[in-house]
């Protein structure tokens, strides 16, 4: 369970075409702290930690404050690295009931979403916050952090010097997460990532079909690529389109 | 709960204490005991050390299991609690070795990792 939102990661209203195109460069959901989110530089539509192009990110701390306004919950989310930060999540306002109910502080929680700046204040807009309920995730995600940060600087490092989306199978694949992609990477396992990736860059308007992934993807067998669409096509990742074989994501362009 | 929540605290382990004299930090660990008058108890990290805190009023409730305590070191190297929260162990139990061992990695890799 969790309170997802629907505005936000998905074609969110507010999204200009110049913040969707940002968003094709950085596809993927990066862990952070909040000290990093604010210390994270602005550049017309992006942000920039050390370099490495952040949009999507996911944070875990405890719920320090948390207030309900008709059209919005505002939290203020701590994790230890700075002061609270400000994450806003929308209420559907057509739709009663749990999606409304407020996480009460002192609960310790995971929230996906998007980094925001105003008046030089940054602050998140997030698409899903649930609680924890295994702590052990939150020694999962400082780990991830570390990780992640220092895979993205090494890409970025050894890559050409133009800027370029790099696959999130770059975070999956090393620093020991490959093999059978078990232990799993910003909400993604390593199959789910590369697979999602593929369908990502699909610019068939049909999307992208199972037989096409397969031939894409030596290493994994139908039956782990299909586990894969399911997966992610229960989170809302991707959708099909003109038949059960085919696949787009409902982040591509 | 005051200004202590507003400025970094980093995660430390009872090895570190004697290297934040004075300073905010956040420390996770399991309860071994409690003071009879509630104002102390005695913290195990992940390597077994144990670290006194320290409260300005006694508690109010049972503490049991993993609590993680943010507050000041204080010149005897205990930490002078200003909150605490219980990890949730009920779906899990928490791995306190494991979190130790990150606590490692996020120290050597301080700038993937920033305190502030």
């Amino acid at each position: 369970g969790g309170y997802t939102q629907s505005p936000g990661g998905f074609g969110s209203p507010a999204g200009t075409q110049a913040e969707k195109k940002q968003r094709i460069r950085s596809q993927n959901i990066v862990p952070c702290t909040v000290s990093q989110l604010l210390a994270a530089e602005q550049v017309d539509e992006t942000f920039r930690i050390r370099d490495v192009e952040i949009s999507q990110v996911t944070v875990m701390g405890i719920i320090r404050h948390a207030e309900k306004a008709p059209t919005n919950i505002l939290y203020k989310v701590d994790d230890m690295t700075a002061a609270p930060m400000d994450v806003r999540q929308w209420v559907d306002t057509d739709e009663a009931g749990s999606e409304n109910v407020v996480v009460p502080p002192g609960t310790y929680v995971k929230v996906a979403g998007h980094l925001r700046s105003f008046q030089n204040k940054k602050s998140l807009v997030a698409f899903k916050i649930m609680p924890l309920e295994n702590m052990n995730e939150f020694t999962t995600h400082i780990l991830e952090i570390v990780n992640a940060h220092m895979i993205l600087r090494k890409n970025l490092m050894s890559a050409s010097r133009v800027p370029q989306s790099f696959s999130s199978a770059g975070i999956s694949d090393m620093g020991g997460y490959g093999g059978g992609g078990s232990l799993p990477v910003n909400g993604l396992t390593a199959h789910q990532s590369q697979v999602l990736n593929l369908i990502k860059n699909c610019p068939v308007p049909e999307g992208m079909s199972l037989q096409e992934l397969k031939h894409q993807l030596h290493n994994m067998s139908m039956a782990t690529i299909k586990q894969a669409v399911e997966f992610l096509s229960s989170e809302g990742h991707i959708y099909s389109t003109v038949d059960d074989d085919h696949y787009k994501s409902t982040d591509a362009e | 709960m005051g200004d202590i929540h507003e400025v970094p605290r980093p995660r430390i382990a009872t090895a570190h204490l004697a290297q934040h004299i004075g300073q905010p930090v956040c420390f996770v660990g399991r309860v071994e005991k409690i003071h009879p008058t509630g104002k102390l108890f005695v913290l195990s990290d992940g390597e077994g050390k144990h670290t006194t805190v320290e409260l300005s009023e006694p508690l109010d409730e049972e503490l049991s299991g993993v609590v993680e305590v943010v507050g000041k070191v204080t010149n005897q190297a205990t930490i002078m609690c200003a909150s605490y929260v219980q990890f949730r162990e009920d779906k899990s139990p928490f791995d306190l070795e494991l979190y130790n061992e990150a606590l490692k990695i996020i120290h050597e890799f301080r700038e993937y990792f920033p305190f502030g």
